[in-house]
């Protein structure tokens, strides 16, 4: 028989929280296709886009504001965290409204798991998918384009591992948000793309007005998009970049903790004003 | 109520008006959307613009190889994406909606054309888009300065009209489409990205490949886009002038009567086979 507290039944339950969000994704290939396939699209409209308007120069003008010519590699590396960041918050922020449509959300808040567990159930089959999506849309990019460098994937990929638990936090956060304002899609959709315009997804962050910048410095990506260009382009090592490693770090203390707090909060509160029955 | 003096047109233009005003009232009836749609769409513009910025030439702010500046010849693409999404996710899911709302049936028993009932969200879509793209030109003159001019807007609104009877057809056809294929989401993007590299919208079609420049050509969105940047920025156009414009003409009117025949047809075969209501 299963036991129903202590370590063994959280491990059970976030086991079996981990397969079904696993069988959830596996059942729609198609949206998987698509997480892989957007972040060579963006970048080819951005290339597109840039040889159209720097003709045969553009590569040069890159250059001189990035300082690489390594383009491909510079914007995959952008639209790949994107695409994680996008599929975390489009999963934990938006799974808690989905069982609530679902009308199962009673069963899994009745159910002798824990909270926290939940949440980190919901992100443990989320590290495994953004992983398969990174490894193979940046692994697809640098074998093609920059083969000589296809190790600096690893570090590159641990990078993203440690950038990942902020995001959760940030996703536990937005799951707060939606129980309380509801409409999960429209906040998805700009929270996605105000990340991806603050965090230099397809440019450097200091082309930014200041003020934003101070916001795309609280933000876990900024860091991950910035230190993996600087691995993968310009040969720094994890140790050359303790400081932003640091930073990092923080944030992955910070963010849950705030982001949990904030979702227990506004759990209590919608279990006493009946919000989660609420449509 | 219909008499049967009342003409022909004037029933018609009943039933569009009735449908607009549907689609205005669903449209307002959920703020978060309209609010989102706001904040999202000029986000959008200015992610893809700053990254399109990189790569124009250094300090130069001047008319790029006859394509305006970056931002500008950026400005007429998103134009045509905001345009183009009619089709697909507004026109072409509009069916789809009516089915997930359980209201399809009813949509299809009503005494009136269904194709000016579709007109009637277009036409909602159209207004609401009318204004998202003011609103966008706007902000980009308040943020960075760049006033959007046209150098020949007597063109560019004839190229308008003919875009928007274009529109209409294809999303007529996609309309079609959501009664056929349930899995509309996923082929929805993957007609939306593939035109939006096929029909030069970002980038002009001369920049693709030999091969599916040719499949460009048989787009009429194709030269539509063509003219429009041609009439805006005074870009030279993919075929000599006497020749692009009653292309143009045609091809839209071809995709107009292509939109109604398809739908129809689709229609027709959906009731036979009892597959109108299947989601």
């Amino acid at each position: 028989m299963k036991s129903t507290s202590g370590l063994r039944a959280d491990v059970q339950a976030l086991s079996a929280i981990f397969w079904k969000g696993l069988k959830h994704h596996l059942r729609y290939p198609g949206e998987f296709a698509i997480y892989l396939s957007l972040p060579f699209l963006f970048t080819f409209l951005i290339l597109g886009m840039g040889n159209a308007v720097g003709g045969s120069n553009a590569a040069s003008f890159f250059a001189a504001r990035t300082g690489t010519t390594n383009i491909v590699i510079y914007e995959i590396l952008g639209s790949a965290v994107w695409m994680v960041s996008w599929v975390v918050i489009e999963d934990v922020g938006t799974a808690i409204r989905d069982e609530q449509i679902k009308g199962t959300l009673e069963q899994n808040f009745l159910a002798p798991v824990r909270r926290f567990t939940l949440l980190v159930g919901l992100s443990l089959t989320d590290v495994v998918i953004t992983s398969v999506i990174f490894l193979i849309v940046v692994g697809v990019a640098v074998a093609v384009v920059l083969p000589s460098s296809f190790l600096t994937i690893i570090p590159a990929f641990l990078m993203l591992l440690i950038g990942l638990i902020p995001l959760f936090g940030i996703g536990f956060l937005f799951a707060g948000f939606v129980v309380r304002f509801k409409e999960p899609y429209i906040f998805t959709q700009i929270v996605n793309l105000i990340f991806a315009t603050l965090t230099g997804t397809y440019y450097p962050v200091a082309f930014l007005p200041y003020w934003v910048q101070l916001i795309s410095d609280a933000l876990p990506q900024t860091y991950v998009i910035a230190d993996m260009r600087r691995i993968m382009l310009a040969n720094q090592t994890l140790v050359n970049l303790y400081g932003s490693l640091f930073v990092l770090l923080s944030l992955a203390l910070a963010y849950p903790i705030i982001g949990y707090a904030v979702f227990r909060r506004v759990e209590r509160k919608a279990g006493v004003t009946g919000e989660f029955s609420k449509y | 109520m219909n008499s049967p003096n009342t003409s022909y047109t004037a029933r018609l233009f009943r039933e569009f008006k009735a449908s607009f005003v549907k689609d205005l009232r669903s449209y307002f009836r959920y703020p978060a959307w309209v609010v989102g749609e706001f904040i999202s769409t000029p986000l959008w513009f200015f992610f893809f613009a700053l990254g399109v910025t990189l790569f124009a030439p250094v300090a130069s702010t001047a008319n790029v190889r006859g394509l305006g500046t970056g931002i500008t010849y950026f400005f007429f693409g998103f134009l045509f994406i905001v345009l183009f999404s009619t089709s697909v996710w507004g026109v072409g899911q509009s069916v789809r909606n009516e089915q997930e709302s359980g209201t399809l049936e009813q949509f299809f028993l009503a005494p009136a054309n269904r194709a000016t009932l579709i007109l009637g969200r277009w036409a909602r879509i159209f207004l609401t888009d009318s204004i998202i793209i003011a609103y966008t030109t706007f902000l980009l003159y308040l943020l960075g300065g760049t006033a959007i001019s046209v150098l020949d807007p007597t063109l560019f609104l004839l190229a308008l009209g003919l875009y928007e009877i274009s529109l209409i057809g294809f999303g007529l056809f996609m309309a079609g489409l959501t009664i056929r294929i349930k899995s509309y989401n996923s082929v929805g993007n993957m007609i939306f990205f593939g035109f939006m590299i096929l029909t030069g919208a970002l980038f002009p079609v001369t920049s693709l490949p030999t091969p599916v420049r040719y499949f460009s050509m048989l787009i009429p969105f194709t030269y539509l886009n063509d003219i429009m940047r041609h009439a805006a920025l005074g870009t030279q156009m993919i075929l000599p002038e006497t020749l692009e414009y009653p292309v143009a003409v045609v091809a839209a009117v071809a995709m107009m009567i292509f939109g109604f025949v398809a739908f129809n047809r689709i229609e027709q075969d959906a009731r036979v086979k009892g597959s109108i209501a299947t989601s």
